[in-house]
């Protein structure tokens, strides 16, 4: 392995890889040496619901060759997890105590999911909390001995995986403590077809309960004893809470962080040439200016490639990130979520429209002249023209019958 | 190098006769012909939309090939790659459904494939040599050249009209 890489990346996911290529579209010379603690080379980690249904093989996720991530002589080291740095040396230490040199660094750490600590039992087999593709596969197997799955969370991961296994067919129970599925995206009126849909597939969901503690038999999962008493036999439990920052082996180093690692507007960290993206990164969000992390693929990306513009001294400014920026479809019911959409606590103006199949929310600041955030289920047509008009703060005045009644098109913006 | 061709728009042109939607649709059907087209049970569609503007503007909208794709970057599953010339192409094994591309598009050009669960654009026609909206279009309100002809056609045409002002 070398012992020098021009620019060396830690992380070989969403924000790294993206990092790279773009390093490479600009510098066609530069050494650039990634390094991951996973075995797998890069993958698009979004898809490993597929691995556990099956519909996908690991190798169809491969991210090297597919969409922007087409770039040559970018060295890839798997299995090579990063303990620590001297940036006086510009120095990254490996786990065998070797060191690695830089001229740019990146920190593209990611996160890993949040294990809550009130619940007991964490450590049993068949307790999963799907990352990884390795995470995957284990999961993959477990299913094989598991006839009922429990999903503590209401989250995207957890009803992709939910779908995946239900697919397997598995009985699965989501248990959720909010009063209604993707409340990290939108309010309980909103969710509310996507709700009937998840029914409807033969999910059973329980809401505003937790979990206490996982119940054993000989080392397996065989129930999850809930806070309201109940127990519920299970033979798999999936933990969907949410993800932490991977920023524990900056401990001793001076990086600035504050539960990520603290950005500026042009994606550098608190000292020279050392850069930041991804899950792992503390930004802002464009509207508010609010310190923002979020854990979205689509945003590691574009932070990725905002870092890697400025690591190949292009200097370029981060637009900042959406803290809710989701598209998705489960249960046959497609949903886009974006910008500021919980609105019961402050100022907006809102306008909610409901109809058999489909339903839309859009929220404007309270003096109605700007939008800042929207939410569209069953429909969700020209949702980028939507996302647009948020971002760029446009003066919406002019626009705004077109975006209540969801007519808005790229016409509407052509002088 | 050729210089990769682009579809372009006149705005000022275009009378709306949505003739470039149905080209389009027939031409992404399973057998090219208006009338099987219209038998065929998933509805063959059109990657061109002809949108209106008050006070009475028609605004056909197509695919721009964005050099910095959002779609591109944002895709979860990789499935949209840029070709050799320069046309985003969807790859619909990979194509997951999951709409990202949808959200994020500036222009509103990405389609959802309700039947087939799968995200749809403008190819530029592969299998033609001129794309079957702009062929179709009666009025010449769609162009497809590379950047600098048609860049130097419209420098020609603005000179043309200065020149006739001057000698009014």
């Amino acid at each position: 392995m070398e012992d020098y890489y021009q620019y060396v990346i830690v992380g070989a996911s969403a924000a790294g890889m993206a990092a790279a290529h773009t390093i490479r579209q600009y510098d066609h010379e530069g050494s650039i040496g990634i390094f991951t603690d996973e075995m797998d080379a890069p993958y698009f980690r979004p898809l490993i619901p597929f691995l556990v249904s099956g519909k996908k093989k690991a190798a169809d996720m491969s991210l090297i060759g597919s969409g922007p991530y087409v770039e040559k002589h970018i060295t890839i080291n798997t299995g090579m997890r990063v303990m620590g740095l001297n940036t006086t040396k510009k120095q990254i230490f490996l786990t065998d105590r070797s060191s690695v040199s830089w001229d740019k660094l990146l920190l593209a750490t990611g996160s890993q999911p949040y294990m809550p600590k009130n619940i007991d039992g964490l450590d049993i087999s068949g307790v999963f909390a799907l990352r990884t593709l390795s995470d995957a596969r284990q999961m993959a197997k477990y299913v094989e001995q598991t006839k009922h799955s429990v999903m503590l969370g209401g989250g995207i991961l957890n009803l992709k995986t939910a779908f995946a296994l239900l697919e397997k067919g598995l009985k699965v129970t989501l248990v959720v403590f909010s009063p209604e599925v993707l409340s990290q995206l939108m309010e309980p009126e909103d969710a509310f077809l996507i709700r009937k849909a998840l029914d409807n597939a033969g999910l059973t969901i329980i809401t505003g309960v937790n979990a206490k503690a996982i119940l054993s038999e000989k080392g397996k999962v065989k129930g999850v004893l809930l806070d309201n008493g109940s127990e519920v036999p299970c033979q798999m439990v999936c933990i969907g809470k949410g993800v932490r920052a991977n920023v524990n082996f900056l401990t001793d180093s001076n990086i600035s962080v504050d539960k990520g690692i603290v950005a500026d507007k042009y994606t550098s960290c608190n000292l020279p040439d050392v850069f930041t993206a991804g899950d792992a990164a503390v930004t802002y969000d464009p509207v508010s200016g609010a310190p923002m992390m979020t854990a979205l693929w689509t945003n590691a990306v574009e932070m990725g490639r905002c870092a890697g513009k400025n690591m190949a001294n292009i200097k370029t400014a981060y637009s900042g990130t959406f803290g809710i920026l989701n598209a998705t479809q489960v249960a046959d019911e497609p949903f886009v979520s974006m910008g500021t959409v919980h609105t019961n606590s402050f100022d907006f103006e809102v306008y909610r429209y409901h109809a058999n199949d489909s339903y839309r929310k859009l929220v404007f600041n309270a003096d109605g002249n700007r939008l800042i955030g929207a939410v569209f289920v069953g429909n969700i047509q020209n949702a980028g023209l939507y996302q647009y008009v948020i971002r760029e703060k446009m003066n919406i005045k002019h626009l705004k019958s077109y975006i209540i009644d969801h007519n808005l098109h790229y016409g509407h913006f052509l002088k | 190098m050729q210089q990769p061709k682009e579809i372009f728009v006149k705005i000022d042109r275009c009378v709306g006769c949505r003739s470039c939607t149905m080209a389009c649709a027939v031409e992404h059907s399973e057998s090219k012909t208006l009338f099987g087209a219209i038998s065929e049970t998933v509805m063959p569609k059109s990657r061109i939309y002809v949108e209106w503007v008050p006070p009475d503007n028609k605004v056909p909208l197509v695919c721009r090939n964005c050099d910095e794709a959002p779609c591109m970057s944002a895709c979860i599953s990789g499935a949209i790659t840029k070709n050799a010339e320069g046309i985003l192409i969807t790859d619909m094994d990979k194509c997951i459904g999951c709409w990202t591309c949808v959200m994020v598009c500036p222009y509103g050009v990405i389609g959802r494939h309700l039947e087939s669960h799968k995200a749809y654009r403008c190819d530029r026609c592969p299998d033609r040599d001129i794309p079957a909206c702009v062929e179709a279009c009666p009025t010449k309100a769609l162009v497809y050249d590379t950047v600098e002809s048609y860049s130097e056609s419209l420098r020609k045409h603005v000179s043309i009209e200065m020149t006739r002002s001057d000698r009014r």
